[in-house]
């Protein structure tokens, strides 16, 4: 139960920066993902957090106190490693046990506490078993269970569910999220798997290439996406991305042969507020792009009240995937061939390959992307 | 985990005084092959730390008989030339039926017993078995010979070659072999083309660690040679006695030449030093 | 598809065989080289037989001069046998020990990082790679009384040090532990840091994260995961410490008089200079069947090991 303050962290290994000027407030109680691909700077910024590196330049403030010179055993967090580092040559028991030995816990008291934390995750069979023998998922409650039982405020969790079978990270998911809100703790989890993240966390900070590029609620990353990076890496299936040019109010699409997309009066004076220049890039998210044949009812862009006709973005259908709850159809632009554009369509639906579509899509679903900054320049 | 920088500083001392411990010795032997006779010589009560008039003297003086220095003169030649022959062709002997066997023992496991068997003969004092070898040896006449040498050589530093050709074999994954087989490849085939030539590398390591073990043998020269086939270590314990017993200067360059082979291999071989010498329990 | 059977029976046998053939060098020179000579040890123990005492008769003849287990009862009871003996594993006890505990010290210097550190660490192997015969003769050199171990003690005790450290009984066995110490250190300093470097770093993260403290990590994390390696770096170094000679001989030929005899010594002398030779296999077979006893015990440790790799 702590509130985590970091303060321009910077660390650097050799030439490489592996963390650049990171600021970012997680409140207490909270529970945070650190979201990005491998080598943004999460783990090395988890390791500033419970001590194990020390910044080259920042601050790491648990409540208000600074901590740069404090040791890790003595910040009071709990750590889950990735690949569990249970210890190999103990017990289950002794595993769990060992914060509290090392703290001189008298024996009734430890034991308690063994009890209770292994009762929690379901693990009290197996106290007399060595660590190592254990199957993977029940290494990794192991190491939940040791990082709890000395009562952190904070949980640092770095990677926990990566190594676990699909089928077990989902009950993993729902018994971690039920685990922190009973206890209550500050939790900090790393991560580059945004479901995880989204489904898991009251605010997410997305990183890339040692760089923070947004911070805050699930809802917030995955509707105003700060950038092209984090609209890309949030979101499954991937965000469309096309690129065009904002002039005489609309986008003109340039892989579409009749690629106008008139807009409204209101998303035109939106839009050109923050456009630093002609080039955009529009997003438009699967399950928003519908495709339809052509010239059927309803079909085509769709701009508010006087938004005009519709426009005729044709799509050739490359392939389709049908998962079950959905089928996801792969299309290129008539006018371009190498980009795949993916659409999310009903589970019964079943598109001839090779077909041409209409692409539809409403005004409000469009993400406008300044092309040189690649920041979000208008949602509407 | 970061530390204070006086403790580090303190650490790097540390390290600095065992090294320093370490070289002395060493120091002692290189800088008094060097010495010229007045400084070597015990009379003076001097110690000189370092020649301060180095010379080749005491290098020429063993291998040449011009220099007439001193009663060991021109008598080096042999035991270099010895040490030499011997330790080559020992450590060939070693490599072929250690390869072999390791190969075997890698692939087939086979040779049941064969590996803890090499490993206990090494646990047992060669002086023991040396001695039945040398009464068997003097009634073949092989006393004094090169032969009669590296025989021992090769059978002494067998299990060397074996563990630690095996652990270079553990290291080609057999789908190789096998791989060869079904190409059509005979075993022996699988073997000559496609495992030795991958494992080069650990032949020539072990090859040169077996090297450095037969070079520096001491025991087994000391008994099985008497005059014409010594090997440096023992032409240089031959130089103990009261006559020539304080040429230091002569012996060191002797002890010099002894010692750079195994030096030089060692470093070159450092990564696998640990390796041999464990028997392959311990693979960095 | 050919048939596959006739092709595949070949290539049975033909496994067989050249399975047969890989170890068969090896076998053969064991055979000859150590099974057989180790027959003619334990014929010759057996008997009274001598070159010098025995007319001249060759070895194979010398159950003319059987003399049942009189060697093997003469040697339980000869002061020098059994002193050499207990010197012996005074030694080894002295000096294993020592060099595992400044080895795993240097190996912990070396886990972190400092300038010039491949160099130090191939300078620290050096001792290691000298010929133990020269290093016997290095320190020869060194305990003189003339030589720099008196020098440097002499400036540092502000008189005149002229010990003659080879000619005390003490101070000549204590003379060759030090070579020895030196020798090999080295040895455990490189399976010893193999160990270190291998270490799982993660559970000794954990463990500072947990709040142990130095102490703490090394005995309840460090120790037992090293535990392997010690035992392994123990009894390599104890196998080849029992068998020491060349320092010895280099140093003081097992003097003065016996008192730096190691077995190895022992036999030696006894065989060469009193030509006692079956008095000789009698002390070898008898050294054989005490090691083999201990190497039972001592190859345990590594015989899991293999299997559990």
């Amino acid at each position: 139960m702590a509130k985590i303050v970091l303060d321009h962290l910077v660390k650097r290994f050799g030439k490489q920066t592996a963390v650049k000027d990171l600021c970012l407030e997680i409140e207490d109680r909270q529970f945070v993902a650190i979201l990005g691909p491998s080598g943004c700077g999460k783990t090395t910024t988890m390791n500033m957090i419970s001590g194990l590196l020390k910044p080259d330049a920042g601050k790491v403030f648990f409540d208000g106190k600074e901590m740069n010179d404090v040791p890790p055993g003595q910040r009071g967090v709990g750590f889950v490693f990735q690949n569990y580092a249970v210890f190999t040559n103990m017990t289950v028991y002794e595993n769990i046990a060992f914060g509290l030995k090392i703290r001189h816990r008298p024996p009734e008291e430890i034991d308690r506490e063994v009890n209770e934390v292994t009762r929690l995750l379901q693990i009290r069979q197996l106290l007399s078993f060595n660590a190592s023998k254990l199957s993977i998922n029940d290494m990794q409650k192991v190491a939940l269970a040791r990082s709890m039982v000395t009562k952190p405020k904070i949980f640092l969790l770095d990677e926990p569910l990566s190594n676990l079978d699909a089928a077990l990270r989902n009950i993993m998911r729902a018994e971690l999220k039920k685990i922190q809100q009973e206890l209550g703790q500050t939790t900090i989890y790393v991560t580059h798997d945004q479901v995880e993240a989204m489904s898991l966390s009251d605010r997410i900070a997305v990183m890339n290439f040692a760089v923070l590029q947004q911070y805050g609620s699930p809802h917030e990353v995955y509707n105003r996406p700060k950038n092209l990076f984090v609209a890309n890496f949030i979101g499954s299936p991937t965000i469309n991305f096309m690129e065009g040019s904002f002039g005489s109010g609309a986008f003109t699409l340039k892989d579409f042969t009749r690629g106008k997309i008139p807009l409204s009066k209101q998303a035109m004076h939106a839009a050109g507020q923050k456009l630093t220049s002609q080039e955009v890039v529009i997003g438009v998210r699967p399950e928003h792009l519908k495709i339809m044949d052509r010239g059927s009812e309803g079909a085509g862009f769709q701009g508010e009240e006087d938004g005009g006709s519709p426009s005729g973005l044709l799509a050739k259908v490359v392939s389709s995937e049908p998962l079950g709850s959905k089928t996801i159809v792969y299309l290129h632009p008539d006018a371009n061939p190498g980009v795949i554009l993916k659409s999310s369509m009903g589970s019964d639906y079943r598109p001839a390959i090779g077909e041409m579509k209409e692409l539809t899509f409403k005004e409000k679903n469009l993400y406008v992307f300044d092309k040189k900054s690649t920041e979000l320049a208008a949602r509407f | 985990m970061e530390q204070k920088l006086f403790v580090k500083i303190l650490k790097f001392i540390l390290v600095i005084v065992v090294t320093v411990l370490f070289l002395f010795p060493i120091y002692w032997m290189v800088t008094m092959a060097f010495k010229p006779y007045t400084e070597w010589t015990a009379a003076g009560g001097k110690i000189f730390w370092y020649p301060t008039k180095p010379t080749l003297d005491n290098f020429r003086s063993i291998f040449s008989k011009q220099l007439k220095m001193n009663p060991i003169a021109g008598t080096a030649i042999r035991p270099v030339v010895n040490s030499l022959i011997v330790a080559v062709v020992g450590t060939a002997i070693a490599m072929i039926a250690g390869v072999l066997a390791a190969y075997g023992i890698s692939r087939y496991k086979r040779g049941g017993n064969l590996p803890f068997s090499l490993l206990q003969l090494r646990m047992f004092p060669p002086i023991a078995i040396i001695i039945p070898i040398m009464i068997m040896w003097a009634f073949l006449r092989m006393i004094d010979t090169w032969f009669g040498l590296v025989v021992i050589y090769g059978v002494v530093t067998l299990p060397f070659a074996t563990w630690l050709m095996k652990t270079f074999f553990d290291d080609i994954p057999h789908e190789l072999d096998e791989a060869a087989i079904v190409d059509g490849c005979s075993n022996a085939g699988a073997f000559v083309k496609v495992v030795l030539p991958l494992a080069k590398g650990g032949i020539a390591s072990t090859a040169l660690f077996v090297f450095i073990l037969n070079w520096s043998d001491f025991l087994v020269a000391l008994v099985l040679t008497d005059r014409r086939w010594t090997t440096i270590p023992v032409h240089i314990s031959k130089l103990q006695s009261a006559l020539v017993g304080q040429l230091y200067g002569p012996k060191a360059a002797l002890g010099v030449i002894a010692a750079i082979p195994p030096i030089v291999f060692g470093i070159l071989i450092q990564k696998y030093l640990v390796r041999g010498l464990t028997f392959g329990a311990i693979k960095k | 598809m050919a048939s596959k059977n006739p092709r595949k029976q070949k290539n049975v046998s033909d496994t067989a065989r050249f399975g047969l053939f890989l170890t068969l060098p090896a076998q053969v020179m064991l055979f000859f080289i150590v099974v057989f000579p180790m027959l003619a040890a334990i014929y010759l123990s057996l008997s009274t037989w001598s070159p010098l005492t025995s007319e001249g008769t060759f070895w194979y003849q010398a159950y003319k001069y059987w003399g049942w287990l009189s060697n093997y009862w003469g040697l339980v009871r000869q002061k020098d046998y059994l002193l050499a003996l207990a010197r012996t594993f005074i030694i080894v006890l002295v000096v294993v020990p020592v060099e595992f505990f400044i080895g795993l010290g240097l190996a912990f210097l070396f886990l972190e990082k400092f300038p010039g550190k491949k160099v130090f660490h191939s300078i620290i192997l050096m001792p290691m790679m000298i010929v133990p015969a020269v290093a016997g003769f290095i320190f020869y050199m060194i305990f003189q009384s003339a030589g720099p171990l008196n020098a440097v003690l002499s400036r540092v005790l502000f008189r005149d040090v002229t010990l003659t450290w080879l000619t005390g009984k003490v101070s000549a066995l204590i003379c060759i532990m030090i070579a020895d110490i030196w020798e090999w250190t080295p040895l455990m300093f490189l399976i010893l840091l193999s160990g270190l470097m291998a270490l799982p770093e993660d559970q000794i993260n954990a463990a500072v994260i947990l709040g142990a403290n130095r102490w703490q990590r090394f005995k309840m994390v460090i120790f037992p995961l090293m535990k392997p390696v010690i035992v392994i770096a123990l009894i390599i170094r104890g196998m080849e410490a029992v068998k020491i000679f060349d320092p010895i001989w280099l140093m003081t030929a097992g003097g003065p008089g016996t008192s730096t005899e190691s077995i190895s010594v022992y036999m030696y002398k006894h065989g060469f200079k009193y030509l006692n030779w079956s008095w000789v296999a009698a002390a070898g077979i008898l050294v054989l069947i005490l090691m083999s006893v201990i190497s039972m015990f001592a190859l345990k440790p590594l015989k899991e090991k293999k299997q559990e790799a």
